[in-house]
């Protein structure tokens, strides 16, 4: 195989609980501030679980001018199409009529498509006595919303995000649930390296805070229920926890081959240097205790990063406050680093975000950016009493200043994807060659 | 220094309103019989848009052999995990892989990869709570609290998009690189094309590639009828008198591997998958441009991926979903790529309907198989072409290859377009 290509980061959005772009949401970390509190989009008092991390006061016409391109943008679609916004600004590029063609579209997207409005609209036309009668559609009084149709669609998302900016190349969403946001991020890099995209807008988007969203989880027990201290309801890797928080929002990349992204004197954030992604083929829900699966995603992201686990100083792990996902999390990043285990910094930004699931990836991806550009590790909130099962370096307490030679994001989903990506500090990536290992065991072979 | 490795078909299953099994419907697109029929799935009596093309009800519960796991996936789950059963059973990979040692089956496991495209399912998964609307006396407050007592708990993982690629997983303890892509029409085509540029990269030896969908649904019938997508009668590709597209359902999938995987195993070739395009129109959710331009591109990155020429191109398998629009831009495309004299084209959505996320997937399922019997099917629903879109070779009647190479079209809302380049197999491996 020829030297493959490497993409850099240049630009980097977010909508989050902890504010509206990535500065905000990034200075709500490093302070460990929660964006936690009881849910006020909707009347959840009768909930077992009332407390999210919801995005405030969001307004996505103070961003994106095209009123009517937003009357078809869900709620996680107007999050996309905001931080998607903030990335391309942010990296001072963005496609045009001549460009379009070169660059790609890659998002995790969620799996509710469906404003609870119009299913109370069906609930009132079809089912009113609690069952279902299809002939109530055909009422003339059923308010057909050809608007609210377009709104639901699966890839309404991918293609509203594709028409407002001008994207005319490749384009995927996918879903794997927690893992979303990670694995749209790891195909974009492959699209790149498979030189079916210049240029790539990469992220995740998601809102499941909302009467069935919520119920999905509350029906599986799968939340915190600590209604009166959202602050610190999520708690990765404490003792205590109890569950994992929702939070919702969108996390969107600029990513740039790296040659053409030096040449244009673009700022470069980090390497997006290597992807691993496995399938834990055991349960639905959970990973093997013994962290079979997430154990070879890390080292595939890593081998295809040309790294070992001694190149590697901060984690930010998928963490997302439940007994079994930390404890499982926590065996493989044991058994991946090994005597290294000790040194490498580790954090779960769940702790004040809460879990962002289709979009969570993405925006920790960008998160391990920043950390890398900043040199500073964010805090893991809520940390009281560490878990002794989890055996890791946690940043406790306060963010923690360090060098980060590369940063590695985890997000682990429902359905057993396991994604894991590789960030590479840019002086790192630009040192003289030599240390760089093969990009497959198989290239070898 | 290695070459990108060669990629094979080894298997292929298949299930959709035209029967169980490529064979099956196969032979009902050979004899012209349609699966298009009025629903069966609710009392459609007093619909104006009523026919899809759907999977007979009591041969459903036999798709999945394991009882147990029915109370945990939906029903689109149900055709993708039949079809990955029928293309593992006819790859042989398990077989082979008893044969493994302890350690190369560890290997074999983390090298075998799934790749599912997915419709996701759009307003029925969300019905379960209209009980607990109603429970809940019309405020939210009620509703969370008759939560727990009226829904089933289990509801989120029955509805997760990813099942097919976690049950595939879980079933035959495959643990490779994986995808579940949810982007509308092209799912199933775009998991087939990421499954082979993991393949191509060394990223795995094998994957699984399938796609799935049930989108027979009242509330999408409805949106799609007002939007004046559907037919009442049949899907009529690039017909002058096409009305619209109808549904239908059900699920492809297919075994790839590495042409060296798939020899060191002595195992039948079914066909070669050559490359891949996608593109965007950027129209919006539903907007097609008149000119064809995403798909045209698609198509022509595609050929360029695939290192063919046009000339070699012998059949092309198209969208044809029967809408207006559609076909008509769907022509401007073939005719902009190949110019005045395209090869002969068909389509199956009068066959077994338009089963969106699946209906890519079983499109290159017929293309393979009309690759190796040597013949190009008729359009039986055809009357008169289109004269907007001539010259476009497509006929009633079945016509003669042109060539061993054969192009999958394949869009859908959001603008998408995605195309595939495949060879006819057998394919003789280089020794």
């Amino acid at each position: 195989m020829n030297s493959r290509r490497r993409v850099a980061i240049t630009g980097i959005g977010m909508v989050t609980p902890l504010g509206h772009d990535a500065p905000t949401t990034w200075a709500g970390l490093l302070a460990g501030r929660s964006g936690l509190g009881r849910i006020q989009g909707f009347d959840a008092q009768g909930f077992p679980v009332r407390i999210a991390g919801e995005v405030k006061d969001f307004r996505p016409e103070t961003t994106i001018g095209d009123r009517r391109l937003l009357k078809y943008a869900s709620r996680p679609t107007g999050f996309a199409l905001v931080a998607a916004e903030e990335a391309l600004r942010d990296a001072g590029l963005r496609p045009d009529a001549l460009t379009g063609h070169q660059w790609g579209l890659s998002v995790g997207a969620g799996m509710l498509g469906v404003a609870f409005a119009d299913l109370e609209t069906v609930h009132r036309h079809c089912a009113a006595d609690g069952e279902f009668h299809a002939d109530g559609f055909l009422d003339s009084r059923f308010p057909v919303d050809p608007v609210a149709f377009c709104r639901s669609q699966t890839n309404a998302g991918l293609g509203l995000l594709a028409q407002h900016f001008g994207i005319r190349g490749y384009a995927t969403a996918v879903h794997t649930a927690c893992a979303s946001g990670g694995q749209a991020l790891g195909t974009a890099l492959k699209v790149m390296r498979r030189g079916h995209a210049n240029f790539m807008l990469a992220g995740g988007f998601d809102s499941m805070i909302n009467p069935v969203g919520l119920s999905g989880f509350c029906l599986l027990g799968a939340l915190s229920t600590d209604n009166d201290t959202p602050h610190q309801a999520s708690r990765p890797f404490d003792k205590t926890r109890n569950g994992f928080v929702l939070g919702e929002g969108a996390g969107f990349l600029v990513l740039e081959e790296w040659a053409s992204a030096q040449a244009r004197g673009a700022r470069i954030y980090a390497e997006l240097a290597g992807d691993g992604n496995s399938l834990s083929s055991y349960r639905i829900t959970d990973s093997h205790p013994s962290g079979d699966g997430p154990i070879q995603a890390m080292q595939q992201a890593m081998q295809d990063a040309g790294l070992g686990v001694e190149d590697v100083d901060y984690v930010n792990a998928h963490g997302t406050s439940t007994q079994m996902n930390d404890r499982s999390e926590c065996a493989a990043l044991r058994a991946v680093f090994g005597s290294h285990i000790e040194r490498v910094a580790v954090s779960s930004t769940k702790s004040c975000m809460g879990h962002l699931i289709a979009a969570a990836g993405a925006v920790e991806a960008g998160v391990c950016a920043l950390a890398i550009r900043d040199g500073v590790a964010p805090v893991n909130a809520n940390l009281a009493e560490p878990d002794p099962e989890c055996g890791v370096n946690l940043i406790r307490g306060q963010s923690r200043p360090m060098q980060i030679r590369a940063a590695i994001s985890n997000s682990l989903g429902f359905g057993g994807s396991n994604s894991c990506l590789v960030l590479r500090h840019p002086d790192e990536t630009a040192a003289p060659a030599g240390r760089g290992r093969p990009p497959f065991a198989k290239a070898t072979a | 220094m290695t070459s990108t490795p060669r990629i094979m078909f080894t298997g292929v299953g298949a299930v959709c309103g035209a029967g169980l099994g490529v064979d099956v419907i196969w032979s009902a697109i050979l004899e012209g019989r349609s699966a298009v029929a009025p629903i069966r799935q609710w009392d459609s009596s007093r619909w104006p848009a009523r026919m899809a093309a759907e999977v007979a009800e009591a041969s459903i519960q036999t798709l999945v052999e394991d009882r147990r796991l029915h109370k945990f996936i939906s029903r689109t789950d149900m055709f993708g995990l039949y079809a990955a059963q029928g293309a593992i059973q006819q790859s042989g990979v398990l077989a082979y892989r008893e044969k493994l040692e302890a350690p190369a089956v560890t290997r074999f496991n983390d090298r075998s990869g799934i790749f599912v495209g997915s419709g996701g399912g759009v307003y029925k998964n969300n019905y379960d709570f209209l009980p607990l609307i109603t429970a809940g006396g019309g405020d939210l407050k009620g509703f969370g609290q008759e939560l727990t007592s009226t829904v089933n708990p289990m509801w989120l993982l029955r509805h997760l998009p990813n099942n097919v690629l976690c049950y595939i997983g879980i079933r035959h303890g495959f643990k490779g690189t994986n995808a579940c892509i949810t982007n509308q029409c092209v799912s199933g085509v775009m998991a087939v094309a990421e499954a082979a540029a993991a393949l191509r990269s060394g990223e795995a030896d094998r994957a699984v590639a399938a796609g799935h969908d049930a989108p027979i649904e009242p509330e999408t019938v409805l949106h799609y009828h007002k939007l004046g997508l559907l037919a009442d009668d049949a899907v009529r590709p690039f017909d002058r008198d096409r009305r619209g597209t109808v549904f239908g359902e059900g699920a492809a999938a297919f075994v790839l591997e590495t042409e060296e995987a798939a020899r060191s195993r002595k195992v039948g070739i079914l066909g070669e998958f050559l490359g891949s395009g996608c593109s965007t129109e950027g129209t919006g959710v539903v907007g097609v441009r008149p000119d064809g331009d995403g798909l045209s591109r698609a198509i022509e990155l595609a050929i360029a991926d695939a290192q063919v020429s046009r000339e070699e191109v012998g059949l092309i398998v198209a969208h044809g979903n029967g809408t207006w629009a559609s076909d008509a831009s769907e022509a401007n495309a073939i005719r902009k790529v190949f110019g005045d004299r395209p090869p002969p084209v068909t389509a199956f959505k009068w066959a077994y309907g338009h089963s969106i996320a699946a209906s890519g997937a079983i499109d290159l399922a017929m293309a393979l198989r009309a690759l190796r019997e040597g013949v190009v099917p008729g359009i039986p629903t055809l009357n008169s072409l289109d004269s907007a879109l001539a010259p476009l070779p497509v006929s009633q009647k079945p016509q003669s290859l042109r060539g061993s190479v054969a192009v999958v079209a394949c869009r859908g809302f959001g603008g998408m377009n995605a195309a595939l380049v495949v060879r006819a197999g057998p394919v003789s491996l280089a020794q």
